[in-house]
């Protein structure tokens, strides 16, 4: 018999005790993949492949507060800039729904080709958005959620602007991070406002990526002591402003790793203890037969990593199942979650959360065989 | 004849290496429950602790919030001489227009940034939310300052205390910047644990200007008693010429509840997961359990002491073991009460304050879950005690 199988034919005489080890291990590995993945989404969005070249100009004060018009022609004369179009969020309800349930932008249809250049659609489609005041287009996601069909006409009702408008369905747009949103004509919502002359932001499509910080710059530089201050910022930086706003709700998310992460060590260990408290004598008998201290916490050492990985195997895999195969939980919020994405990374930091602890709960029992004489082992009953 | 309790507790406690990690797992799935719940419990209690029921509140139709509602001047015109609303000594109506502008500020962590929410305040405002109150503040050396409220006319804000421990230049005496403005903190205020905890507070009309607004966002309305409210209501509500939704302002913050919702969500899926892990550990160390004491089980029966009786044994002792976990799970997740926190609201889509509310009832939820751990834990592991045949049970070592 080799170490090995020794160690294998151990770790499994208790059957019953290897397997609720395996699956207790295994829920906690499941769930701290789970709210890694959840930290990730709120902490580092997905990023968009035209991110690099896009800007996001808001006003100063907050992103409430809407921008003049007449901001468009000084900031299409910065060099650099290929495209601008408005982005105003519309905040629409649609049918009978309590809340929004994906976003709205008033844009300009002739931009949003260069803008969002991973978008991809059919040129029939977009050349139908353009022609149409009232036309729109949505992310595939939205439109197989409610089954919008192109050329289906939909009524929503803003929460921002007293306006509930009609929009008909001009195409249907897939290959974004977020395949959600829906765009539509700015005029359409100028013209319903009765000319207000003011849009939410403005998007900025740059020609390199190296122009960026320059036209930031210059864009900010140019409404400084102007009436609308901007705020002009990368896509990412945008981003990441706006999720840093969740505040403390991801330090809670944290903690709650390290606890999740602290009863999977509970698991195991409890599990070592047991085991070592029963083979006991056994144990004795080995050290009297002439194992040395180092085999035997070895072979302890062994079968608590053992249990401990094949525990996060299984968690992790159901994880990669559940989220990767499944979309599990974008089913289950109903779309909060877009990607939902569990990384090689993040698997990595669950496998070798499981590795340390499994290493961890070995160390107890070790020592108790250790510390033990032969005789008082041999005593041993229980 | 039932086993004694006892005879359960002094198991538990005489194995207590065996115990203390199953014991540790419940505490931290109690802990967890109650923290989370109790934050979403905290939000919840924010909305409802907001509002006055003499108060009548007044927004645009079709607006989720008060910073997304118009209110244009004609129609406050129009609203405030209305017969049902109250009026002070001097005669005039009770009546706020209210301007709720979302600001972008730097947190104290010197990192990032998040949206905060100015309202812009009638004089009578302060009359129509008395839960507001003035506290004394620190000014940036730290010392201790008597705050004041704003003077009507000048670019001063009183703020939250409680915002003030989360953004730069809240001190009393410091001035920060918005859209190419000054504006100066000349007092801390306490909204007792409201949603105004979340606010800083100016003059309306210099908010109005600040802020280019042509319109309020919305009325707030003081009427004499609950009849005229409900005349007062069904008049703005009936009125065609008006897009204007009214409501008690009560009601409007209740509804207030987005926020808390995916916290609860997320308080259940968590408190689920953990706890099947923690059925396992209690599966695993009551198996053990009998493993070890399949001769005292022997003896058991042999004394004439029956299956069941031994089956409700070990569930009890399982049953045990949860409550000193919850127990500890509580005691673990009490010292977070009345801690203040914040996140984004749904509704105002800026810093929302709010507290760890771990009330009897939380306390009370994650007493059943972990004796239901204890429970399912303990089941299998019984009826195996209970199977037991009595010779060999006698005859094992």
């Amino acid at each position: 018999m080799t170490a090995a199988s020794f160690i294998i034919k151990n770790a499994f005489r208790n059957k019953r005790r290897a397997v609720l080890t395996v699956l207790g291990v295994s829920v906690s590995v499941f769930l701290l993949v789970t709210l890694l993945v959840a930290l990730r989404e709120v902490t580092i969005p997905p990023e968009d492949v035209g991110a690099s070249l896009r800007v996001v100009v808001r006003n100063k004060i907050s992103l409430g507060n809407l921008l003049p018009a007449r901001q468009r022609t000084i900031i299409e004369r910065i060099p650099g800039v290929v495209a601008v179009s408005p982005f105003t969020w519309f905040g629409g309800k649609f049918k009978n729904e309590e809340g929004m349930t994906f976003a709205q932008f008033a844009v300009d249809p002739a931009k949003i080709r260069v803008l969002f250049a991973e978008a991809k659609m059919s040129d029939a489609e977009y050349k139908a958005f353009e022609a149409d005041r009232t036309a729109c287009i949505i992310g595939k996601l939205t439109a197989e959620k409610y089954g919008l069909k192109i050329g289906d006409r939909l009524m929503l009702e803003s929460t921002v602007f007293p306006l509930t408008l009609e929009f008909k369905v001009a195409g249907i747009y897939e290959g974004t991070t977020d395949d959600r949103n829906m765009l539509f004509h700015h005029q359409y919502l100028e013209e319903a406002m009765g000319g207000f002359g003011l849009v939410g932001m403005w998007w900025v499509r740059v020609r390199l990526p190296e122009d960026m910080p320059r036209v930031v710059d210059a864009i900010n530089r140019a409404f400084a002591n102007t009436s609308a201050e901007v705020r002009a910022e990368t896509e990412r930086a945008f981003q990441l402003n706006i999720v840093s706003m969740w505040a403390n709700i991801k330090i809670l998310v944290g903690s709650i790793c390290s606890v999740v992460a602290f009863t999977l060590l509970l698991v195991t260990a409890s599990t070592m203890s047991m085991t070592i408290r029963e083979r006991f004598r056994e144990l004795a008998i080995l050290k009297a037969l002439g194992y040395r201290r180092h085999d035997l916490f070895a072979f302890i050492l062994a079968e608590s990593f053992g249990l401990a990985m094949a525990g996060a195997a299984l968690g992790i895999g159901a994880a990669w199942v559940a989220y990767m195969e499944c979309n599990a939980m974008q089913v289950l919020t109903g779309g909060v979650f877009v990607s939902f994405e569990v990384t090689p990374r993040i698997i990595a930091t669950a496998a070798s959360v499981a590795a340390v602890l499994g290493i961890v709960a070995a160390i107890a029992p070790g020592i108790a065989v250790a510390r033990a004489s032969v005789a008082e082992g041999l005593r041993t009953l229980d | 004849m039932p086993l004694p309790i006892k005879y359960n507790l002094r198991n538990v406690f005489v194995r207590w290496r065996a115990t203390t990690a199953t014991v540790l797992c419940i505490a931290l799935v109690v802990a967890v429950y109650v923290l989370v719940q109790s934050l979403a419990v905290g939000l919840e209690k924010c909305s409802q602790n907001t509002g006055d029921p003499r108060n009548v509140l007044v927004v645009r139709k079709g607006a989720t919030a008060e910073s997304s509602s118009q209110v244009t001047r004609e129609q406050f015109r129009a609203l405030q001489y209305m017969p049902q609303i109250a009026r002070d000594e001097a005669g005039r109506p009770l009546v706020s227009a209210d301007v709720l502008v979302m600001i972008t500020l730097p947190r104290r962590d010197g990192k990032s940034e998040a949206n905060v929410l100015v309202r812009g305040v009638s004089p009578t405002g302060f009359k129509l939310r008395p839960q507001v109150k003035l506290v004394n503040g620190l000014d940036s050396r730290g010392s201790n300052v008597v705050s004041r409220w704003f003077v009507p006319g000048k670019r001063e804000v009183v703020v939250s205390r409680r915002l003030a421990a989360r953004f730069v230049n809240f001190n009393i005496g410091d001035v920060f910047q918005t859209g190419g403005h000054t504006l100066k903190v000349v007092g801390w205020f306490d909204g007792g644990n409201s949603a105004f905890d979340s606010e800083v507070w100016m003059d309306t009309e210099e908010a109005r200007a600040l802020f280019n607004r042509q319109h309020y966002s919305s009325l707030l309305m003081r009427v004499a008693n609950p009849d005229a409210a409900r005349a007062l209501i069904a008049r703005i509500e009936s009125d065609k010429r008006w897009p204007l939704r009214a409501e008690p302002e009560v009601e409007y913050y209740s509804a207030q509840t987005r926020t808390a919702l995916p916290i609860r969500i997320l308080g259940d899926f968590l408190a689920t997961a953990m706890s099947i892990g923690a059925i396992f550990a209690a599966m695993n160390t009551m198996y053990a359990a009998v493993g070890a004491r399949t001769r005292e089980i022997g003896t058991l029966r042999v004394l004439g002491y029956r299956r069941r009786t031994i089956l409700l044994s070990f569930i009890i002792e399982g049953a045990i073991l949860a409550v000193i976990g919850g127990i500890l799970g509580c005691l673990l997740a009490l010292p977070m009460h009345g801690y203040s926190t914040a996140t984004i609201g749904f509704e105002t889509f800026s810093e929302t304050v709010f507290q760890f509310r771990i009330t009897p009832q939380l306390a009370l939820e994650g007493m059943i879950f972990a004796v239901l751990v204890g429970v399912a834990g303990s089941f299998l592991p019984a009826m195996r005690a209970a199977r037991l045949p009595v010779l060999a049970a006698l005859r094992s070592v």
